[in-house]
C-alpha cells in the first residue's frame, strides 16, 4: 500500500473511533494533545487499526504510538512482514 | 544554596498562589476524573480570577468556554495546571512557555515514580521549564489550595475547599494530603496555604520554605517528608523560617528505619544510621519533629489557637482525679511546672468549691460539677499571676453539662491573655461539646497527657528560636594543604584506609593532638623506642586490613618494661598470625600511653541526605554496645559542640560526677569544632575513628590514642 493511501485510511479509523471528521486531522496531529483521545479509545484505536488492516500489534509498543504520522509508519512496518 | 533556579521560583511563586488568571490544560467534561473535578474544584471555591480550561476536543466545560490551546487564550495567563497524561504534558508545557506563562502545577502522575522513561518525561519538563523560566509544582502531586480570601484558590482534587486558618502544610505524599485534609475538617483546623508538591522535579520544599517564612497568612509550617535531596539546604531554609520568618517548622520524617548502618566498616559508620541523623540535622536547624499527624496539629492548634505562654506554669481543673493526676504527672515529665496558688487564689477556691473539692494544683472540682463550678476554678485559675497556662479536663458523668461547660471554657478564656487546652474525655457523650470547643479556637486533646506535651513543645520553640539566633556564624572552611596532600597521596597508591601512620599527621594539620608514636619493624626497635619514650606504652598491630585490632588480639596496653614490649610483640605477631594471616602487616605501632582520662569515641561519616556528620560518644571497644552517642551536621561551632556532649548519658562523667575529676572539656569542644571543619573540608575521607580520644583533667587537653580513615571510593 502506498504511504499516501495508508495514512488516509489510518485518518478514517481515527475519525471512526474519536468521532470527528478526517478533515480535521493533520498528518503530525497526536492523538491525546491534538485530538482529545482518552485511554479508553488509545486502546479503541489500537484494536481498530488491527481489524482495518488485519495486523496483530505488540500492545505496549503500540499504545506508545503517539501520532498519526508514527501511526501510520508502524503499521507501514507490520504490513511489510 | 541560592542557586539561578532558586531567584526564578522566588519571582514566580505568587503566581502560584495568587493567580489572577488559571488554565487547566488537558481538562474534559467527564465527571469524577482529575481534568474534570480540578476545573469544578476552582470554581466552587469561588476562586478571585479568570478560568480557563484548555482541551482538544470541548468547545465548553462546566458552563466555562474552553480553548483547544492555550496558545488560542487571548489574555494573559498566570497559573497553568496540567492535567494531561504524562506522555503528553511537555507539549502542554512547551505551549505555556510560548505564551509566557510564568507558573505551573503539573499534576499529571506517570513521571519519575514509574521508572526510567517517566524520569526522562520529567526531565523534559524541566528542560522546558528552564528554557522558558517556568516554575512548576510536581508532577504527580495533588495540587495546591491557598485558602486567602484575595485568592481562594482551589487548584487541587481534593473533596473539599478546606476553612481559612493560618497552618501552612505541605506534603510530598498526594494521598496523604486528602487525609489530613478530611482529618482536620473533622477538627474544625483550617489553613492558610496547603500543598502537596509530589516529585518536587522543580519547586522543592526548600523554595516553599522561603516562600511561607514570608507569608503573612502563614504562622506555622507543617511538612510531611518523605525523602531529603538536599539536607544542609532544608537545615538552612528551617533556620530562615524559624529566625527571621518567627514561625515554628515540624516535620513528619518517614522512613525511621535505617539502612546506612549495615554495610558500615567503622564504629561512626555503625552507629551513625539515617534516621539518628535526621534527627540530630532537625535538632541543629530547630526543626521540632514531629512522630505522627496527630502531634503535628495538637502542636500547631496549640501555636495558632491560643496566647503564646509568657512561661511554664500550668493549673489544671479536672472533675476526675485521676486524669488530674495523669496531666500532673505528664506536665513534670515535659518539664512544666504545676503552678502554686497564690493566697487569694486559694481561699477564693476554698469559699466558692465544696468541701470535697482539691483547692490546690489540680483543681479537682469534683465528679458532680457543672458549669458554674468550672467557671470558679477557671477564673480564678486565669486571674492566678503564678498561672501562665490553663488545662481543663472533664469526664462526663449523668449531670455533667458538657455543652454549657465548653462554653463556659470559651467564655472564661477569652477574657484573658493566657493558653487554655482541654480534654473532655471520652468520644460519644462529649463529642458535642468538642464542636463548641474547636469552633472557638480552643485546642482539644483526646488525653490529658496530649496537652502538657502539646505545650511544652509550643515553649520550646521559644527557646529554639534564641538558641539559633545566638550562633555564631561559621567562617567559611577551607582544606588543610597538608591534610590534602596526605590524602591525595593515599589515594594515588589505591590505599583505601589510612591507618595512624597517615592518619596522626593528618590530624596533626588541624591541631587535633595525636598520642606520640612510632612504627617498629622488629621487637627490638619496639623496646629501644619504648625506652627512650618512657613507660607505660601500648603496642598495636598497623595494618590497612586490620580494622578492629582488639579483635585479632593485636593490641597490648599497659607494658612497662623492654621486657614486656619485646613479649607483647610476638604476641601480637602471633595472633594475628592466626586470626588474619592474609593481612599485610605494616609494622608494629608503638605508643606511649596516656595515664587516666576518659575515652570518647569520635567519628567523621558522610550521610547521602545531609553530607559530613560528626559523632561523639562514650568510647572505647563496648562504643557500639553502649551506643552513647550523639550527631550533629558538619560544620559546626563552639555552641554546637557543647550542646552534643551534653546529649550525652555519660556527660556527667566529663563534669566530674560523683567525685570524679572534672576533665578538660573546653579542649573536648575544640577539637569537636576542628574535627567538624576536617570533615566538611576534606571529602575524601568517607568515615574517620577516633577511639579512645582520652580526655584528661581539666586544663591538661585530650589526646587521640587511635586512628582509622576510610577514604571515599572515589578518592
Amino acid at each position: 500500500m502506498e504511504k499516501q493511501e495508508l495514512l488516509t485510511k489510518v485518518k478514517e479509523v481515527v475519525a471512526r473511533v474519536l468521532k470527528m471528521d478526517p478533515e480535521e486531522i493533520a498528518d503530525d496531529a497526536n492523538f491525546v494533545f491534538d485530538l482529545g483521545a482518552d485511554s479508553m479509545q488509545s486502546i479503541q484505536l489500537v484494536a481498530a487499526f488491527e481489524e482495518e488492516f488485519g495486523i496483530t500489534m505488540d500492545q505496549d509498543k503500540a499504545l506508545s504510538v503517539q501520532t498519526v504520522n508514527a501511526a501510520a509508519d508502524f503499521i507501514e512496518a507490520y504490513l511489510k512482514k | 544554596m541560592i542557586t539561578p533556579r532558586f531567584e526564578v521560583h522566588r519571582r514566580n511563586l505568587d503566581k502560584i498562589f495568587y493567580p489572577e488568571s488559571v488554565a487547566i490544560v488537558g481538562a474534559n467534561n467527564v465527571r469524577g476524573t482529575v481534568p474534570h473535578d480540578i476545573l469544578d474544584n476552582i470554581l466552587k471555591a469561588n476562586f478571585n480570577g479568570v478560568v480557563y480550561p484548555v482541551s482538544p476536543r470541548e468547545r465548553f466545560i462546566a458552563g466555562v468556554k474552553a480553548y483547544k490551546y492555550v496558545i488560542d487564550i487571548p489574555d494573559p495567563v498566570d497559573l497553568a495546571i496540567l492535567v494531561f497524561p504524562s506522555q503528553v504534558c511537555h507539549l502542554a508545557l512547551e505551549q505555556c512557555g510560548q505564551k509566557g506563562i510564568p507558573a505551573a502545577i503539573v499534576i499529571s502522575a506517570g513521571f519519575r515514580e514509574v521508572g526510567q522513561a517517566g524520569k526522562e518525561r520529567e526531565e523534559e519538563l524541566k528542560r522546558i521549564a528552564e528554557k522558558y523560566g517556568i516554575s512548576f509544582i510536581g508532577p504527580n502531586c495533588l495540587g495546591v489550595i491557598n485558602t486567602d480570601s484575595r485568592s481562594l484558590l482551589n487548584a487541587s482534587f481534593a473533596r473539599k475547599m478546606p476553612e481559612e486558618g493560618s497552618i501552612s502544610f505541605l506534603s510530598q505524599s498526594g494521598a496523604l494530603c486528602t487525609a489530613v485534609l478530611d482529618y482536620a475538617q473533622a477538627r474544625n483546623i483550617g489553613f492558610a496555604k496547603f500543598i502537596s508538591f509530589g516529585n518536587k522535579a522543580d519547586i522543592s520544599e526548600i523554595d516553599l520554605l522561603y516562600y511561607l517564612k514570608d507569608d503573612p497568612k502563614t504562622r506555622i509550617i507543617l511538612m510531611y517528608l518523605e525523602e531529603i535531596t538536599d539536607g544542609p539546604a532544608l537545615m538552612e531554609a528551617a533556620r530562615e523560617v524559624i529566625v527571621k520568618g518567627n514561625k515554628p517548622l515540624l516535620i513528619l520524617k518517614a522512613g525511621r528505619t535505617s539502612e546506612g548502618a549495615a554495610a558500615a566498616a567503622s564504629h561512626t559508620g555503625s552507629l551513625a544510621g539515617s534516621d539518628a541523623i535526621c534527627d540530630a540535622a532537625f535538632t541543629q536547624a530547630g526543626i521540632i519533629r514531629c512522630e505522627t499527624i496527630e502531634e503535628m496539629f495538637n502542636i500547631a492548634t496549640a501555636y495558632v489557637y491560643q496566647p503564646l505562654p509568657e512561661g511554664n506554669r500550668v493549673a489544671v481543673i479536672t472533675n476526675a482525679g485521676g486524669p488530674g493526676v495523669l496531666a500532673t504527672d505528664a506536665c513534670i515529665q515535659n518539664g512544666l511546672t504545676m503552678a502554686r496558688f497564690e493566697e487569694d487564689t486559694t481561699q477564693f477556691l476554698k469559699k466558692n468549691l465544696p468541701a470535697t473539692a482539691n483547692i490546690k494544683n489540680p483543681v479537682d472540682v469534683i465528679g458532680d460539677a457543672r458549669a458554674d463550678r468550672y467557671n470558679v476554678a477557671l477564673t480564678a485559675a486565669f486571674k492566678d499571676p503564678n498561672v501562665d497556662a490553663v488545662f481543663t479536663i472533664l469526664t462526663p458523668q449523668s449531670m455533667t453539662d458538657i455543652d454549657l461547660i465548653a462554653r463556659e471554657v470559651a467564655k472564661v478564656s477569652s477574657h484573658y491573655n493566657k493558653p487554655v487546652y482541654t480534654s473532655f474525655m471520652g468520644e460519644a457523650d462529649v463529642k458535642e461539646g468538642i464542636v463548641v470547643l474547636q469552633r472557638n479556637r480552643i485546642p482539644h486533646y483526646q488525653l490529658p497527657e496530649s496537652m502538657a506535651r502539646s505545650l511544652a513543645r509550643v515553649l520550646q520553640f521559644k527557646k529554639l528560636r534564641q538558641m539559633l539566633q545566638s550562633k555564631k556564624a561559621i567562617p567559611p572552611v577551607n582544606a588543610h594543604p597538608e591534610a590534602e596532600t596526605i590524602l591525595k597521596d593515599a589515594a594515588a597508591k589505591g590505599k583505601k584506609v589510612l591507618t595512624e601512620t597517615d592518619g596522626a599527621p593528618l590530624l596533626r594539620s588541624w591541631k587535633i593532638p595525636v598520642a606520640e608514636s612510632f612504627l617498629a619493624h622488629t621487637p627490638e626497635e619496639a623496646a629501644k623506642w619504648a625506652s627512650e619514650c618512657g613507660y607505660p606504652v601500648v603496642l598495636k598491630v598497623a595494618s590497612e586490613q586490620i580494622l578492629h585490632k582488639t579483635d585479632v588480639g593485636g593490641v597490648f596496653l599497659n607494658l612497662n618494661s623492654a621486657e614486656d614490649v619485646l613479649n607483647a610483640f610476638k604476641r601480637i605477631t602471633e595472633n594475628v598470625s592466626r586470626t588474619m594471616p592474609e593481612a599485610l602487616i605494616n609494622g608494629i605501632l608503638v605508643e606511649k600511653q596516656i595515664p587516666g582520662g576518659e575515652e570518647i569515641i569520635l567519628g567523621i561519616k558522610r550521610d547521602p541526605s545531609f553530607g559530613p556528620v560528626v559523632m561523639c560518644g562514650m568510647g572505647g571497644i563496648f562504643a557500639e554496645i553502649y551506643r552513647d552517642v550523639s550527631f550533629r551536621i558538619a560544620p559546626f561551632g563552639e555552641e554546637e559542640a557543647e550542646a552534643m556532649l551534653k546529649e550525652l548519658k555519660a556527660y556527667p562523667l566529663l563534669t566530674g560526677a560523683r567525685g570524679r575529676t572534672k576533665r578538660d572539656i573546653p579542649s573536648l569542644v575544640k577539637t569537636l569544632v576542628s574535627l567538624s571543619h576536617l570533615a566538611f573540608a576534606h571529602p575524601r575521607i568517607a568515615e574517620l575513628d577516633i577511639n579512645p580520644l582520652i580526655v584528661l583533667d581539666e586544663g591538661k587537653g585530650c589526646m587521640a590514642a587511635d586512628v582509622k580513615i576510610l577514604l571515599s571510593n572515589n578518592s
